[in-house]
């Protein structure tokens, strides 16, 4: 068996047993439900019919029902679309490239990461089907045979790129993320008591029985499903980056964008991963399991990330004075001076200056500055995909059309929304769906468990 | 001999056999009840299997689901009788009049399946092109407010009652006056002249916008009563002192056409215009030099340019600016002596004196001022106001009314209403029950003009002739006919007035006639009549007019009302195109409002920004004893401690039903209410602050309060990024001597359109080093495969001549009409979600560079703050910019589902049917020329008031060729496909090329100064083409290498080189 160096904190804290670990996840998914998850969903779940009811009102009305204008065609929507996407990307980073990195301390979270993903791709997802003027042909961006004679999609559109690139990564993340947890699906199957939860679960678990073919097999998938999802990690924010990239308008069209846009994502998807998990282990009583350790890990990747996003900032700005084109260097000097200069400040302190704090150890293994952190950069995302579309296509190349944004109920309303169906499939999930992948962390419980790091010492 | 033939179906028919017979008797022969078949033992013997019957529920689901998915049936009636000349599918065009009283132009009204739907210029008869209030006065035929028929007493009437009620009032004792605006019909002339007869009517002729001044300034000084005629086509050197003859005054549309062939910088020679004037007017955004001067200022201008000019009388006390800009003028009008021209815009008969004594000093009267007997603006406000004193001494017993509306724009409303109580006996003809009509006992109602016969005599030469082009839309009577009947004539009108120009004129020649025909046909009958001559000029002392001129004094603010290009003096407040048309200054739309300087907005502590969700601050303006609260727009260019206002706004305050647009619309579609319950009108009515004390109408006031009162108020700009922020790739200007200097150099070399290039790494120019220096046209980089448009067949294009172009708006409104483009209300358009595909940008200059910020040490961002803003007075650029149909165009690459593409014409060509509205085009556009349709326009209620295609009548306008687009696709100019389409099968079916000329697109056909040329680029011998290989030729936005088909020429100046 693999070991650790002892110096090394141990990954799961208290002293567990595999029993231990099965009770603790499956406990609350065979047991009553809490009554603060209770009131959290029905608080989260009115929020998605409201957002819901926002988004029937649009699509029966019009666009026009946002706040856009003949200048300014995207806002709301398409921030909301790469903010969404950008946080879909910790999931599948977390459990596909630190599994080929072999970082065990990621069996802790990548679970629920990935279910965030999911959650978050689906609410992506969302954005660019509702901000079709016409939503009911959407279907028309598929490559479908059909009867309008040589009709077919063009593949030169960035759009185009991000239909299948979302779809893709879509896909195999669930795909991914369902395989992770049959195992997990059959241990309930086997606790479950009542009938109508067990057949459930067990047409869930397809029939896991646990054999050492099924675990080869798992072990397998698993590694080849996270071979091709590593690369999906990167291309599709890549080709969201290109939907402004390959565009003339100055401010979008910027050959950093694809590195950055991943790193902002990473840095973004790490930021939700740690708001999230910072309440679930409280919730969820997973002190053991996800502790400081684990969140000065993700902690480290945000001052990583977020470097990363104010090198790529700085380069901008550089680029801009650098290249002497009138357009693009009116169009940074616009954005950090302008009408929107208060949102390119806001973003500039959430995502450069406050990930730096994690610096210091202290603040970095400090949960509560972690959680407070974890939301500025979140907000500090949005308003840097908001700071990119909204200023820069607002003043582009004829002043005659400059105009400004200004968001409607709506816009704030389905943005609010997504934010409430997200949160109620979480809550759903964590209900409902082993929030830790329990049969991976049993594997590590002998190499990085407490108790077993403590024998070890004695040894 | 009866068929005695049988055919039998068989045999049993034949023998007809019991059974047969019973077969026969049975309607459905093997009927059987529902429990009869249920019960029958066999059923449970057959069998239906599990897959037919889900086949059976899905084929009856199916059914059943398309049955209910009907779409709704529209019926079209067909001809049972096709009526000659009418093919559904093609258009006729008819000869036509337009004439309002004020607008006059020759006309080619379209139709189509009988329905008049767009009306252009009739350019065959040499009379101007048309303006935007012509062109969308289409609309006007189709507003459901028109009176459905005659009315007494607030009730339907019949025609026979109404005749009966003017026939008795005719024979009480007592004034009896027929009130009407400037008649110029003979037939109607001699119809009065017979009502005079036998009626002992008085006929009292009354303008809206009064020229009286003129008329009498002529009647003194040359002895004929005429409105001057001003011909800049042979001036040279123009001064106006605040006429605005480019937009609203005088006979505009023929100035439009006479000033532009005068600024055509390849003859060599520019005409010079010198501006002096309060408010910004349309005018003084294209004149060269440009003073601003307060109202009661005008009239020292004139004073001081005829010290200077002929030394006689007292120069004015004037600003050192104003001085040396009289000064300036004068210089030039000296130099063009006999080519100069003075006029002045004022309605007063002192400053019109002076500026005769002017150009007689110049001799320019008879070369480019003509005071010969012109009718124009005939109404004698003196007679007016002798007739409100009678109506209201009771002395007036009936009174008919025509064509005017003084209950609304005389300047004595408030008396002539007060007056109009005491008539007995009153009707109008109006042809909607406006404010002077829904005031008189009856109402009956004239044919709209696209309904009637007329004819027109403005030029002695000629008689225009004014043709229905379609049955009167409801029970109407021409106002003619109203006139004959009234004074007892049988003949009707069309007859009389043919007899007019024949006297023996019998109804048998109704169509034989080949003269009247032709006539007919061409839109005018030319007569052998010669102008008429004027006498010499009388003089006389001109001291008491040049001391009464400079002893004006002014207030603290002062107040100059003008019309708006767009909309004229009211008579269009319910067209809904022109009002969503923005102004050309302000591009503001659907309001008026007060014009303030900059300095005085900020002085006052108003708001100096105008945008979306940034009000405009409300003022209380006071005149006399009456206030008017209303919106501040900050305009360039006012007059500091001056104000404007716009006529012809706050149309139906009393909730007369003039037609739905002319009141605002609350954000839910319904109309909005004031306290009162009464329907809010679009702006307010500022003629009763003009000044009507005199013989004559000014349209000032010297002395008024303007107080600031803290409230605010959203008024709807299309443009509200003023300046062009130094981008000289967009807009190319230069002065008349510098392209004089290199007018004959290589396009691409001149120093004011210096081809753009971009730097490459490749040692280019062959010195041995790859630097600075190497670069390359744009046209030397593609990223794409080239579109094979160039030397292939068609390549549709356009010419712009921003010299030309002055900023009316008439391509505009073409536009709207010709392509259906939805009127989206003052909220979508305050929300920046107009949907002009044809806009025209106005920027202002600005006093401030980023070379003269790096001159005095300013930051590069102060110095593009400080560019934001226009100069106080600043030079103007009128861009027409509509879709530049790129031959690299960034919109087609970015379109996920190819819904718009390049045709092999040139043309970036949108397909509706096609687009998912993801709006990717419209962010990649640099031109931002792509529209959006955010809702259903034709449908939704917000847009229910004003939206035409929402209208049952006001939908009959919209042109068939051209989709009514639904919600959430995008759209923009197709270079009016569906023409070019027509033009190309026109050619097909003669069997020759596509001529030069034969298509041409709204905007270029509306055009008065002829600034838009459209035509196929690669025919080399067309206009077009010769046009874009000038030297002043150049894409707007060339190094971002997107390659228009739409070219822009240099806008040249005539100033002097350092100004420009």
């Amino acid at each position: 068996m693999q070991r650790e160096a002892a110096i090394r904190e141990p990954l799961i804290l208290g002293n567990k047993s595999y029993k231990d670990i099965t009770d603790d996840v499956v406990g609350p998914i065979v047991g009553p439900a809490p009554i603060g998850w209770k009131i959290m969903i029905t608080i989260s779940s009115i929020i998605a019919i409201y957002g819901v009811g926002c988004i029937l009102y649009l699509i029966g009305t019009g666009i026009g029902v946002w706040g856009l204008n003949k200048t300014v065609g995207w806002a709301w929507d398409i921030t909301n679309f790469v903010w969404w996407v950008g946080i879909g990307h910790a999931g599948t980073l977390i459990s596909a490239v630190l599994l080929l990195f072999r970082q065990k301390w990621r069996m802790a979270i990548n679970r629920s990461a990935e279910a965030m993903t999911i959650f978050a791709v689906i609410m992506a997802a969302v954005f660019p089907g509702i901000h079709m003027g016409r939503i009911w042909v959407s279907y028309w961006v598929l490559p479908l045979p059909n009867q309008f004679g040589s009709l077919w999609v063009n593949f030169n559109s960035p759009l185009l790129w991000d239909v299948f690139a979302i779809s893709t990564y879509f896909s195999v993340s669930l795909v991914f993320w369902y395989i992770g947890l049959i195992p997990d699906f059959a241990t309930i199957r086997d606790r479950m008591t009542k009938p109508f939860a067990k057949k459930a679960y067990g047409l869930l678990s397809f029939g896991w029985s646990g054999r050492a073919k099924h675990w080869t097999r798992f072990e397998e998938v698993s590694l080849v499903l996270a071979g091709i999802a590593t690369p999906l990690v990167f291309s599709v924010h890549s080709i969201v980056s290109m939907d402004f990239a390959t565009s003339i308008v100055p401010g979008w069209h910027t050959t950093i964008f694809p590195p950055y846009f991943v790193s902002g994502a990473v840095f973004s998807g790490f930021a939700m991963v740690q708001t999230l998990l910072l309440v679930l282990r409280k919730g969820m009583k997973l002190e053991n399991y996800i502790h400081v350790k684990h969140v000065e890990y993700m902690n480290i990747v945000i001052i990583v990330t977020g470097s990363i996003v104010g090198v790529a900032y700085m380069t901008e700005l550089f680029i801009s004075w650098y290249s002497g084109v009138e357009y693009e260097s009116y169009a940074f000097i616009n954005r950090f001076s302008g009408p929107y200069s208060w949102a390119y400040w806001i973003m500039m302190t959430c995502n450069v200056i406050s990930p730096q704090l994690f610096w210091f150890k202290k603040i970095r293994r400090s949960l509560t500055a972690t959680f407070a952190l974890s939301i500025v950069v979140n907000i500090g995302m949005w308003f840097e995909r908001y700071v990119i579309i909204v200023t820069s296509i607002h003043r582009d190349y004829d002043p005659s059309s400059w105009g400004e944004f200004y968001p409607t109920s709506i816009d704030i309303g389905i943005f609010i929304g997504t934010l409430g169906i997200f949160f109620t499939l979480f809550l759903a999930f964590a209900r409902f769906f082993p929030v830790l992948a329990l049969n991976e962390l049993k594997t590590i419980l002998k190499s990085s468990g407490e108790n077993y790091k403590k024998n070890q010492d004695k040894h | 001999m009866a068929n005695t033939k049988r055919y039998w179906s068989g045999l049993d028919e034949l023998q007809e056999t019991e059974a047969f017979k019973n077969i026969q008797e049975q309607e459905f022969p093997e009927a059987k009840s529902v429990d009869e078949f249920l019960s029958d033992e066999r059923l449970e013997s057959t069998h239906t299997g599990r897959r037919d019957f889900l086949k059976f529920m899905g084929f009856s689901l199916t059914a059943a689901t398309l049955a209910a998915c009907e779409t709704p049936v529209i019926k079209s009636i067909p001809y049972t009788n096709k009526p000659e000349d009418v093919t559904p599918g093609v258009a006729n065009f008819y000869a036509s009049t337009y004439y309002d009283g004020h607008d006059f132009v020759n006309v080619l009204v379209k139709t189509r399946e009988g329905r008049p739907i767009f009306i252009k210029s009739n350019t065959k008869t040499g009379v101007g092109r048309i303006n935007a209030r012509v062109n969308a006065s289409v609309m006007s035929l189709y507003d459901s407010s028109r009176l459905q028929g005659p009315q007494m007493g607030g009730a339907d009437a019949n025609w026979d009652a109404i005749d009966q009620l003017i026939k008795t009032g005719l024979q009480q004792p007592g004034r009896k006056v027929l009130l009407t605006n400037t008649i110029l019909s003979p037939s109607l002339n001699r119809a009065i002249d017979a009502l005079k007869e036998s009626a002992g009517v008085e006929h009292v002729q009354y303008d809206a916008v009064d020229y009286g001044a003129f008329h009498a300034a002529s009647l003194a000084d040359f002895g004929v009563s005429s409105f001057p005629s001003y011909s800049f086509d042979k001036a040279n050197a123009v001064v106006s002192i605040g006429a605005d003859f480019l937009g609203t005054f005088g006979d505009t549309i023929v100035y439009n056409d006479r000033w532009s062939s005068n600024r055509r910088p390849e003859s060599g020679k520019m005409s010079r215009l010198h501006m002096f004037e309060t408010t910004m007017s349309l005018t003084g955004s294209n004149a060269d030099y440009r003073t601003m001067v307060k109202p009661s200022e005008q009239g020292k201008i004139a004073t001081a340019l005829l010290k200077a000019i002929t030394g006689q009388g007292v120069a004015a006390n004037l600003s050192e600016a104003a001085a040396a800009a009289v000064a300036n003028a004068a210089k030039d009008l000296k130099k063009a002596g006999a080519n100069g021209l003075v006029l002045a815009g004022s309605n007063d008969i002192n400053t019109q004196r002076i500026v005769n004594a002017i150009n007689v000093a110049l001799g320019s009267v008879g070369t480019s001022v003509i005071h010969s007997d012109s009718g124009l603006f005939q109404g004698d406000f003196k007679a007016f106001k002798a007739l409100v004193k009678d109506m209201n001494a009771g002395e007036v017993s009936t009174l008919i009314v025509s064509d005017c509306n003084p209950a609304y724009d005389a300047v004595n409303a408030e008396a002539f209403i007060a007056g109009l109580a005491n008539v007995k006996t009153s009707v109008s003809t109006s042809l909607v029950s406006d404010e002077t009509a829904s005031l008189c006992a009856a109402m009956a109602p004239n044919h709209h003009w696209l309904e009637s016969w007329g004819d027109l005599l403005l030029d002695q030469e000629r008689i225009d002739l004014v043709q229905p082009t379609i049955a009167p839309l409801f029970n109407s009577r021409a106002t003619g006919e109203s006139i004959l009947t009234w004074a007892g004539i049988p003949t009707d009108w069309y007859t009389y007035m043919r007899q007019t120009h024949a006297a023996n004129y019998e109804s048998s020649q109704m169509y034989t006639n080949s003269d009247w025909n032709k006539a007919v046909h061409n839109g005018f009958i030319a007569t052998n009549r010669a102008n008429g001559e004027f006498n010499a000029y009388a003089g006389g002392d001109l001291t008491a007019a040049w001391t009464e001129l400079n002893g004006r004094k002014g207030g603290a603010f002062e107040l100059a009302l003008y019309q708006k290009t767009t909309m004229g003096a009211g008579q269009h407040a319910a067209n809904p195109i022109l009002q969503e048309t923005p102004d050309p200054i302000t591009k503001v739309t659907w309001d008026n409002y007060v014009c303030m300087s900059h300095a005085d907005v900020d002085a006052m502590g108003l708001n100096g920004f105008i945008g979306q969700e940034a009000p405009a601050s409300v003022v209380k303006v006071t005149v006399g004893g009456s206030s008017i609260e209303l919106p501040v727009f900050p305009t360039p260019g006012q007059t500091p401690g001056t104000i404007g206002i716009a006529l012809g706004y706050g149309r139906g305050a009393n909730g007369e039903n003039i037609g739905k647009a002319a009141f605002q619309s609350a954000e839910n579609g319904s109309f909005q209410m004031d306290a009162s319950g009464k329907m809010t009108p679009v702006g307010a009515n500022v003629f009763p602050w003009a000044v009507g004390g005199g013989n004559h109408v000014e349209y000032a006031q010297y002395d008024i309060t303007v107080e600031a009162t803290g409230g605010t108020y959203p008024l709807a700009c299309t443009q509200i990024q003023n300046t062009f922020m130094g981008r000289e790739s967009i807009v190319k200007e230069t002065d008349f001597t510098s392209y004089f200097a290199e007018r004959d150099i290589k396009k691409g070399l001149a120093s004011w359109n210096k081809r753009i290039t971009l730097g490459v790494h490749e040692d280019v120019n062959g010195d041995g080093n790859i630097d600075a220096l190497d670069s390359k046209p744009t046209d030397a980089f593609d990223l794409w495969h080239e579109h094979a448009v160039e030397e292939v067949g068609h390549r549709w294009g356009m010419t712009i001549d921003l010299t030309t172009c002055t900023g009316c708006s008439g391509c505009v409104t073409a536009c709207h009409i010709e392509n259906n483009v939805p009127v989206v209300g003052k909220d979508e358009v305050r929300r920046h979600r107009d949907m002009h595909w044809m806009r025209i940008d106005r920027f202002f200059a600005s006093d401030y560079s980023l070379k003269k910020g790096e001159e005095e040490g300013t930051g590069v961002i102060s110095s593009y703050r400080r560019m934001e803003d226009p100069a106080l007075n600043p030079q103007t650029v009128h861009m027409p910019m509509m879709c530049q149909h790129c031959n690299h165009a960034p919109c087609e690459t970015v379109c996920p589902v190819a819904a718009t593409t390049h045709s092999n014409e040139g043309l970036n060509q949108m397909t509706y049917n096609r687009c998912i509205g993801t709006r990717y085009c419209a962010n990649n556009c640099p031109y931002k020329v792509r529209r959006f349709n955010w809702f259903n326009y034709p449908g939704y209620k917000k847009f229910a008031n004003f939206n035409p295609a929402q209208d049952s009548l006001m939908r009959m306008v919209l042109n068939p060729d051209v989709t009514v687009r639904s919600r959430g696709v995008m759209e923009k100019c197709s270079m009016c496909v569906q023409r070019i389409q027509s033009g190309k099968l026109d050619a097909k079916k003669d069997g020759t090329p596509v001529q030069d000329g034969s298509i041409v697109t709204a905007c270029a056909e509306a055009c008065p100064t002829n600034a838009i040329s459209f035509g196929d680029l690669n025919d080399k011998k067309s206009g077009v083409s010769a046009i874009s290989e000038n030297n002043r030729a150049y894409h707007a936005l060339e190094e971002i290498g997107v390659k228009p088909n739409i070219f822009y020429m240099t806008k040249v100046r005539n100033v002097e080189p350092t100004q420009a």
